[in-house]
């Protein structure tokens, strides 16, 4: 099925220089997104789909792709210079890095970084490869059955795994789901919550909803915080040969960039976790087993190499469940599944089948990506550090104006923009109020999915549950997903009753 | 790189103003033109109809550009047309299903009598398709058979028209059949590849796999057989008396004037044989381009609504009316 050939032919494609200039453009693009603080991946993703449509499927993704890479790797930058995260999961690289480049040391300290989050990404991106591939042959002969059995079980596991409470989780998930299941029935073509708008009949529109809960709400978000605290110091880089980064400084970094590559590469295969979770776990563990862990926090180079590279390995990493399975488990990768589905291209195990060509020429184009991050990264140093100090109230302005234009562009007229305000406010409240906001989207992208095998499922069964007799695979997933919710409901209801227990003595 | 989106951006914004302005004049097309598709970028149908928008601009000597309406199948984007006044500046690329069946099985607000059909210019390759190894073989006779031995034969739809094509073949044949819904070819092709559905619809999927022939057709729903499967039965030679070919055609609203319609269909007719949309129909979507005047579409769209009337009534109607 697949040869060598092609995936030469995979690689030529992705080194000419065609892909090279959209995969920079991504790249770029990306890394100035991360840098500016309060702008995130997901904003950025938002608003680059309709600039998408310009170009080819292979070249949108990998556009979207190297964007989110770069995203990752950006961040770093304002973390280190300006204590403020280009994207939370960033936070983590502050507690070193901040303190490291106040000590007179920032080059050194973007110079770790960078390299952390290179080799970190380019690592993640080689397991995915392997990975991915027997997981999509295997994948390939499930049938309805266990992809609902499946679907059900990953909605379950990010609701409570994603953060906060599992009561929580669920809310965000049933929103979701509710939302994902407006539109035209698919079995009788009756309609369903679509309040009589035509435009409603195939979904609530995917990238409306996308622009709006992530990127416009964002804003606000933003705008309320920026009233807040409107100045913050940034560090300037000098020339002291001092500050550069020797080979023995980087050697020391490599057994925890390594350390920190495989447990950021684990949480994001994990769906839901996300790259905070990653980067603080890294952090931590390199913490507990360092000989000095009191330098910790206050400028080990370490410090920052297992946050970075935690960080950047997530990203890769949790593409592999979408190429392995269809399934979207972080929010960049709904994005991408939203990206794909515009594009015409259904993600999963069938691209493996079908469009062999296509799945290598975006690993080979991620590849690329992880090189262009570092060449980037590396003679862009003394650019990006500038860019941390664009005024917000440019970013924002910029930001807003380029959401509702993609709405535009798309042609969704007016009945989009109304549609757009809509769910930025939601979203602004999900976001006030801590609901999980991968929960809610990925059970927005996959509810049709669901639905639709879950609905397969029974009539080919003719309603007999005991068809997952002969569906072993189907059967362990519903019966872990069954397990899972005892557990998390069991450890939420006792949390709830030791709070309740402790309040009146307070 | 932030430059380039705000001129993409602008740019865009300026196109869009650019169509609103509205000039009366005899030389139509005096100003530019907007195709519109009712169907998101990327898919067939937008991909044709991007290439079909180059060619039409040098035929008219005015820019076309191509709005994406995406929703109901089409059907959002005719709804807007039902009530433009436009006279031929805007117009509908789609496909003949979305004016046919679609007023007939949801609410809509547009008739077929609506609009002019200016001219038929691909012909779609829909097909009932099976995949490799099956019990019954890979014919419609043989598949018939074993679906009366076998109750509980099933069957993917993706569409209410292919859904009530075969509710009426299994009431002829007397079978009993379970039909499961799916969305599109990529819903489809996998149910087929790994054998959880028996038989299937398919818009235009199974011309993929002409070569491979991992999915072969019972039946094809076109009015000749399919060009890449010669050896399948039409529904009427298999003895079905429906008519069920999908037609790609431009659509503009019915008080559009005749100078206009005739100017459209012109270079309608010269692009039917420029090489880059016969390249992009026959060798990217795999369906045969074709040409036909406005009013043989129009007699055809006719005939179709008339037969599948008929077909629901005999059916006792739709689906959902059942409940």
């Amino acid at each position: 099925m697949i040869g060598f050939d092609a995936i030469f032919t995979s690689f030529s494609a992705a080194f000419h220089y065609q892909s090279i200039t959209v995969i920079l453009g991504g790249v770029l693009l990306g890394y100035i997104v991360g840098v500016i603080p309060g702008l995130n991946r997901s904003v950025a993703i938002a608003i680059a789909i309709p600039l998408t449509f310009y170009m080819s499927a292979y070249a949108a993704i990998a556009f979207l792709i190297g964007l989110s890479k770069g995203t990752a790797a950006g961040s770093a930058v304002s973390a280190i210079l300006l204590n403020t995260p280009g994207e939370p999961s960033s936070a983590a690289t502050c507690l070193d890095g901040y303190p490291m480049a106040s000590a007179g040391k920032p080059r050194k300290a973007l110079k770790v970084g960078l390299l952390a989050s290179v080799i970190g990404d380019l690592l993640a991106t080689l397991l995915l490869i392997v990975v991915a591939i027997p997981f999509a042959a295997v994948a390939l002969k499930f049938g309805p059955y266990e992809l609902a059995a499946i679907l059900i079980f990953a909605l379950v596991f990010i609701a409570g795994m994603a953060g906060g409470s599992f009561l929580k989780g669920l809310a965000a998930g049933g929103m979701g789901v509710i939302l994902g299941t407006v539109g035209l029935d698919p079995e009788t073509g009756a309609m369903r919550l679509t309040f009589g708008y035509a435009e409603l009949m195939e979904g609530v529109p995917i990238l409306p909803l996308v622009i709006g809960t992530l990127a416009l709400s964002e804003m606000f978000v933003q705008l309320d915080e920026y009233r807040r605290n409107k100045d913050a110091a940034v560090i300037k880089l000098g020339n002291s040969a001092d500050d550069d980064l020797s080979y023995g400084e980087f050697k020391g970094t490599l057994p925890t960039i390594l350390k920190s590559t495989g447990i950021g590469a684990f949480v994001g295969a994990l769906p839901g976790l996300g790259p905070s979770v990653g980067a603080f776990m890294a952090y931590g563990v390199a913490k507990r087993s360092a000989k000095d862990p009191d330098s910790f926090g206050k400028g080990n180079p370490n410090g920052i190499a297992a946050a970075e590279a935690a960080d950047n390995a997530v990203i890769p990493a949790s593409y592999i469940p979408l190429f392995g399975l269809g399934i979207p488990g972080s929010v960049s990768a709904a994005l991408l599944v939203g990206a794909f589905m515009i594009h015409g291209i259904q993600v999963g195990p069938l691209m493996l089948r079908d469009h062999p060509e296509m799945l290598f020429t975006i690993f080979s184009g991620m590849i690329v990506a992880s090189l262009l991050m570092l060449a980037v990264g590396w003679y862009g140093l003394r650019i990006f550090a500038k860019v941390t100090s664009v005024p917000p109230h440019i970013v924002i302005s910029v930001v807003i104006f380029l959401c509702l234009a993609g709405i535009q562009v798309q042609g969704y007229g007016t009945f989009g923009l109304i549609v757009v305000f809509g769910f930025a406010i939601f979203g602004y409240f999900l976001k006030k109020l801590d609901y999980s906001f991968v929960t809610f989207l990925v059970a927005f992208i996959v509810t049709p999915m669901l639905e639709m095998n879950l609905r397969q499922s029974i009539i080919l069964s003719g309603g007999e549950i005991s068809i997952l007799l002969d569906r072993p695979i189907a059967l362990v997933f519903v019966v872990i997903t069954v397990l899972m919710v005892l557990h998390l409901g069991w450890s939420s209801y006792r949390r709830w009753m030791q709070v309740r227990r402790q309040v009146p003595q307070v | 790189m932030k430059m380039q989106l705000l001129g993409t951006a602008l740019l865009s914004a300026a196109m869009a103003v650019g169509v609103a302005g509205q000039v009366q004049a005899d030389d139509f097309p005096s100003k530019p033109l907007t195709l519109v598709v009712g169907w998101g970028a990327g898919g067939s149908t937008d991909i044709q109809a991007r290439v079909l928008a180059n060619v039409l601009e040098e035929q008219l000597g005015q820019p076309v550009n191509v709005v994406n309406q995406p929703g109901a199948g089409g059907g959002v984007a005719l709804s807007r047309l039902a009530v433009s006044d436009d006279e031929g500046y805007t117009f509908v690329f789609g496909t003949s299903m979305t004016i046919t069946f679609g007023p007939l099985s949801t609410e809509t607000n547009y008739q077929l009598d609506d609009f002019r059909y200016v001219a038929g210019v691909t012909l779609g390759q829909s097909a009932i398709v099976t995949g490799e190894d099956r019990p019954f073989g890979d014919t419609w006779d043989g598949l018939i058979e074993y679906a009366k031995e076998n109750p509980g034969t099933s069957y993917a739809t993706q569409t209410a028209l292919d859904r009530m094509i075969i509710e009426y073949i299994a009431q002829q044949e007397g079978l009993d059949l379970r039909i499961v819904p799916t969305s599109g070819g990529a819903g489809m092709a996998p149910l087929i590849l790994s054998g959880d559905v028996d038989f299937a619809y398919s818009g235009g999927t199974h011309s993929g796999y002409a070569d491979s022939g991992e999915m072969p057709v019972l039946l094809g729903l076109a009015e000749d057989r399919l060009a890449a499967y010669p050896d399948a039965p039409t529904l009427q030679e298999a003895g079905y008396d429906i008519n069920a070919a999908e037609i790609r055609m431009a659509m503009v609203p019915k008080d559009t004037p005749d100078a206009h319609v005739e100017r459209l269909a012109e270079a309608l007719e010269v692009a039917t044989q420029d090489e880059r949309f016969i390249e992009i129909t026959e060798e990217r979507i795999l369906m045969p381009v074709t040409w036909m005047p406005e009013d043989e579409v129009t007699q055809t769209l006719d005939d179709q609504v008339a037969g599948y009337k008929a077909l629901l009534e005999e059916l006792g109607g739709l689906p959902q009316d059942e409940e």
